[in-house]
């Protein structure tokens, strides 16, 4: 081969692996069209008597977790339905924070999704029948990056709100603490 | 037929095609878009005229030369001489560009002052937010409880100059009636504004003139300029609280919108579901289309649009819900009362 | 020459940059001519009538209807405080915001908690008070999803052998003092909607009178009364609306201008934003039994974001005079007209007859959230002065003839960018921690505090049952870096006595006492007594955990004045320790989480009632 062909081989292949890595994520706009739920009463971090063990994520569960687009809309969800009211910016005020290693029940992402679609018994409402499962599926994705938990290539870089934390991209991840512990 | 006439025909054509309509530039149908109309026939006059005596004039020296006069070059040691034809040419060359300048500097000017002036006494004030993608439209009066909201439509009576003043929520659009005046963007975290002074009665259509996101071709705005007494008829409609439901069916849909999804999002006036999201259907029966010009307003489209809003504007704000076909009767049941 | 010139320009150019520093300085605003009521200096004394001489018990939260928070016991001096110590402790097992004081009638104290809202009967013949029975009301634990500040409680009423309480999920109950059942509960609140009840209830002439709370929750403020016999509602005004759901009736005298008109509860909102405006009445309510008439405050409208409602907003951040028995407003005067900062008109409301001109005047006193102190004729509502107690910038002064506060516009909270330096901060110069007044000194005692915001607003949406709010805000000390103050204010000459600088916000009401004393907590626990007249601190005892309630004086059974106050940190200000905040958010508990980020290190949740007596 000579030397300009072989350049110009070494860059077309260089670029067509470049462009297969752009399809990185896909939008799915409509969400599937058929019963796509947040499964009812994830539990807690519990003892699973009988050896058993605490049941694997979801695929889909798994498709919401890291997904960049699934976060930014859960950022803006988390505005619109008045989450920030209750919640702040993930530090709390008349709901717990959500920013910090603490969680009251379960800081996995399918907890998250069941607390948001069933409510919790002191005070946090039920969400399942005024939101789709895929709006919750994005708010646990969003509340998920609140404390670090997601890789700084799929969060927000920049919040519209005076915030004056560091954004997300710098955030140090929090530990998940199980569910339940140090709680009042 | 002759070529020229067979092209005359076709310009004409164009020319009226684009002229008419309930969207373009050429309409004139406000004194903004009145006097944008007028300047652009000036410059086009003027510019034109340039540009035939420039081309001309190019053809010309370029015939002239080749018919052999000597070469001015190093060689031949020949140059020009500057012959009083060639100083009266210059001459006439500049008066022309001065005397055209000067043309479109005073139409500019006194389009400038013509628009200064119908913007002076607004009479009616409107305030619109863009958001992605749909108009939030408030005529605003003094009193506050006389605000009027509505989504996706203007109402304007003729003759009387408008206040418009314009917000977002989100990100860059851009506010624009061709029919009416100029494009004027609106960008989130400032206030712009623009004037609007119709002059002729009739149904025009707006839209989004800024690249904001995925739908951003779905963004239109259905106006309507109509007499002042119809604008008063218009808005006093739409002061009134939503309609009650006389049906079943529509009582059985009053109750899904305003206790499920539909009041996390939507404003009815007059009943529980007050979300502040998306746009105010207390008189949605009313209006022309829906989803920002995307579909008019039928029976059908209203079924598919809440049925499954992502077919008809992938990306748009309302997601697909997962409703059942009962409650869907009894929603468009609902939403078709709201007049 | 050219030296000459250069140093010429070199001076003029320091001397206006420090010309532009010096008029860039933080300035408070004073109202013009501050005229002193009664340049006499004969003596302020609560209303007639309202407050009646004292037998040694502690009844209902204010003491007594005039609201002075004032007992006329004076075993304990300045000379003496010193030797203060602690008689008696109580644990109540809850460790929420603790702010109800406790109520000591016949020899018993009772004593009622935050959510679960547990009420003690302690008997104080015994040694060690065990309790004679505990009430417990089990409210919906969902009640504290939609309490924005705490699921705190403000106090029982005891009355003719019964204590009524709110509960924190919209109910109000009335218990037998003696057995502890309860004898009816009333819903009075849906949390459904957002409202809870954290107020202390006010019983006179056989009404009893509740509040809702939910401001910040897009509910529709109202005050309700019950019969006291039954619990059945007799009356409700509501507080936005046509002017027959907000008892406006034909005798209803607004006295300024701006105040009159017909159903403007409903023309100064936009269509609608009334019925989820706020206005909630979740504060105190003052009571003048000569004229059968009731006072109280309503909190700021909703959302918080101004822009969404333009107009007054009525009858939000108003004040209004009821006749107790029908519930028709005599006269009303909305304090802050489309209030931007969640400056509500809930503090207390101390009544008292004022020298004025020769004679005397029945007058209400009250040291408002928007940093004013106002002294107002209390048979109209006319504002005779309104000074400020605070430091403040985003107002500028009442004018006294039009009864308008006079915004300062260039702290407007605007979309779309943030508003900074904003002060009094959003719980304004004092929240809802009431003061004392002494009549031996004449000077009111009010704790409160010192704080400044950035606030930025966007639009709100209005979910019911969720926050209707719309603001994100980050609070920080004022000027002068402390965050509290216990401030001596003379009413008559509208001015600052003497002042105490608190480190950490005052959320705590205080004491005055006939002994020449005035006793307050702070919220890192220290509980203290001042002298009344110079201020001097003659006593601290550091409490287990932060102080935010209400403090009493009570004669024991053995004769001996005793002093009890409530330990136990929570509250908006507290949440950060209470609900264990992360303030690495500065907006957390809307704002306040920045301005004592320091809290969790001086303090820990806890709920224990202490008592203090000299010793034998």
């Amino acid at each position: 081969m000579s030397s300009p062909f072989r350049n110009s081989a070494i860059a077309l292949v260089a670029l067509l692996a470049l462009v297969a890595g752009c399809d990185r994520e896909s939008r799915n706009s409509r969400g599937q069209p058929l019963g796509e739920t947040v499964p009812a009463g994830a539990s807690p971090d519990t003892i699973y008597p009988g050896n058993s063990q605490p049941p694997p994520l979801t695929a889909q569960a798994a498709a919401y977790e890291n997904n960049a687009y699934a976060i930014s809309q859960g950022q803006q969800l988390f505005t619109q339905m008045n989450c920030v009211g209750c919640h702040s910016h993930g530090g709390g005020g008349m709901g717990p924070p959500l920013m910090d290693a603490k969680w009251r029940y379960g800081g996995r992402i399918n907890q998250i999704a069941a607390s948001i679609a069933e409510g919790r018994p002191n005070g946090m409402p039920a969400w399942r029948a005024k939101l789709t499962s895929e709006q919750i599926w994005q708010l646990a994705a969003y509340v998920r990056s609140l404390s670090g938990q997601v890789p700084k290539d799929a969060v927000s870089a920049r919040a519209d709100t005076l915030s004056n934390t560091p954004p997300q991209t710098e955030q140090t991840p929090e530990p998940v603490l199980p569910a339940g512990s140090a709680q009042q | 037929m002759k070529p020229s006439r067979f092209t005359a025909i076709v310009v004409a054509g164009i020319a009226i095609s684009s002229c008419g309509g309930i969207q373009t530039a050429l309409g004139g149908q406000a004194v903004q878009s009145s006097d944008f109309v007028t300047l652009f026939t000036v410059f086009m006059v003027v510019c034109t005229i340039m540009y035939f005596v420039i081309v001309g004039a190019t053809i010309w020296a370029v015939l002239r030369r080749r018919r052999g006069s000597e070469a001015c070059t190093v060689e031949t040691g020949k140059h020009k001489v500057s012959t009083s034809a060639s100083r009266t040419a210059l001459v006439a060359w500049t008066t022309l560009i001065a005397v055209g300048l000067s043309a479109l500097a005073v139409a500019s000017f006194f389009t400038d002052r013509s628009l200064a002036a119908a913007a002076r006494n607004p009479k009616l004030a409107i305030t619109v937010t863009a958001n992605q993608w749909w108009w939030d439209v408030q005529y605003t009066p003094d009193e506050p409880s006389h605000i009027i909201r509505t989504a996706n439509e203007l109402h304007l009576p003729v003759g009387v100059p408008a206040e418009i003043t314009l917000k977002s929520n989100d990100v860059i659009h851009s506010f624009w009636i061709p029919n009416l005046a100029g494009k004027q963007d609106v960008i989130p975290g400032r206030v712009t504004d623009a004037q609007i002074l119709p002059r002729h009665i009739g149904q025009y259509r707006g839209q989004c003139a800024e690249f904001c996101g995925a739908e951003h071709t779905n963004m239109a705005l259905d106006v309507t300029v109509e007499s002042i007494a119809d604008f008063k008829k218009w808005a006093a409609a739409q002061l009134q609280p939503a309609a009650a439901p006389t049906t079943p069916l529509a009582a059985a849909g009053f109750n899904y919108v305003t206790t499920r999804q539909c009041s996390v999002c939507h404003n009815i006036t007059g009943t529980p579901a007050n979300g502040q999201l998306g746009p105010d259907l207390t008189h949605l029966a009313s209006r022309k289309t829906i989803a920002a010009g995307t579909l008019p307003l039928t029976t059908g489209n209203l079924y598919g649009w809440v049925a499954d809003p992502q077919s008809q504007k992938p990306g748009s704000n309302m997601p697909t819900m997962q409703i059942a076909p009962q409650d869907l009767h009894a929603i468009v049941a609902y939403l078709e009362t709201l007049k | 020459m050219r030296r000459v010139v250069g140093a010429a320009i070199a001076v003029a150019v320091v001397v206006i940059i420090a010309g532009l520093f010096w008029l860039n300085q933080p300035r408070s605003h004073h109202s013009a001519a501050v005229t002193p009521i009664s340049p006499n200096g004969a003596k302020i004394l609560p209303a007639a009538g309202a407050s009646p001489p004292d037998d040694g018990n502690w009844t209902m939260p204010g003491k007594d209807y005039a609201s002075t928070r004032f007992s006329a016991l004076n075993q304990i001096t300045p000379a003496n405080v010193g030797k203060l110590q602690v008689a008696l402790t109580f644990s109540t097992g809850t460790t929420e915001g603790f702010e109800a004081p406790p109520l000591v009638v016949n020899n018993t104290m009772y004593v009622v908690t935050p959510w679960p809202n547990n009420v003690f009967a302690l008997d104080l013949t015994k040694p060690g008070a065990p309790a004679k029975w505990v009430y417990k009301p089990n409210p919906s634990a969902a009640a504290k999803g939609e309490a924005c500040c705490g699921p705190v409680n403000r106090g029982a009423f005891y009355d003719n052998g019964r204590l009524f309480v709110n509960l924190l999920d919209g109910n109000t109950v009335a218990v037998d003092a003696n057995s502890g059942k309860e004898i009816w509960r009333t819903k009075v609140a849906d949390i459904q909607k957002g409202e809870t009840i954290t107020m202390a209830p006010l019983v006179a002439d056989g009404k009893v009178l509740v509040g809702n709370s939910g401001g910040e929750m897009g509910v529709r403020g109202r005050l309700t009364a019950l019969d006291e016999g039954t619990g059945k509602v007799a009356w409700i005004a509501y507080t936005n609306g046509p002017d027959k759901d907000v008892l406006i009736g034909p005798n209803f005298h607004a006295f300024y201008p701006k105040d009159q008109g017909h159903d403007l509860g409903v023309s100064s909102w936009p269509p609608d934003y009334w019925k989820i405006g706020g206005g909630s009445v979740w504060g105190w309510i003052s009571f003048d039994p000569q004229t059968k008439t009731i006072f109280y405050g309503t909190s700021n409208p909703g959302p918080w974001n101004a822009p969404q409602r333009p107009g007054d907003n009525k009858w939000t951040a108003s004040v209004f005079a009821r006749d107790i028995d029908t519930g028709q407003a005599k006269w009303a005067y909305q304090t802050t007209p489309h209030d931007l900062f969640d400056h509500d008109d809930i503090n207390e409301i101390i009544l008292a007859d004022l020298p004025y001109h020769g004679g005397r005047v029945p007058v209400m006193l009250r040291p408002d959230r928007n940093g004013f102190f106002y002294v107002q004729d209390r048979r109209t509502g006319q504002v005779l002065s309104a000074n400020p107690y605070g430091y403040v910038n985003s107002y500028k002064g009442v004018d006294l003839k039009t009864g308008l506060i006079i915004p300062n516009h260039a702290l407007d909270p605007k979309e779309g960018r943030v508003t900074r330096g904003i002060c009094p901060a959003s719980p304004g110069a004092k929240d809802w921690n009431p003061s004392a007044f002494s009549p031996i000194t004449g000077l009111v005692y009010i704790p409160h505090i010192n704080l400044c915001m950035d606030m930025a607003i966007q639009n709100a949406n209005y979910i019911a049952g969720t926050p209707f709010v719309g603001a994100d805000e980050k609070m920080y000390p004022g000027p002068g870096g402390n965050r509290g103050v216990l401030t001596a204010w003379d009413p008559i000459n509208g001015r600052k006595v003497w002042e105490i600088k608190e480190d950490l916000p005052l959320w705590s009401p205080a004491l005055a006492t006939a002994g020449g004393l005035v006793f307050y907590g702070t919220m890192d626990g220290w509980f203290k007594a001042v002298d009344a007249r110079t201020g001097k601190l003659l006593w601290q005892f550091k409490t287990g955990s932060g102080i935010i309630g209400q403090p009493i004086s009570y004669r024991g059974p053995d004769g001996r004045q005793y002093i009890a106050v409530p330990s136990g940190v929570g509250g908006w200000a507290g949440a950060v320790v209470a609900a264990q905040l992360d303030p690495k958010d500065p907006t957390a508990a809307l704002g306040f989480a920045n301005a004592v980020k320091d809290l969790p290190t001086k303090t820990s949740p806890g709920g224990m009632v202490y008592v203090f007596a000299l010793p034998q």
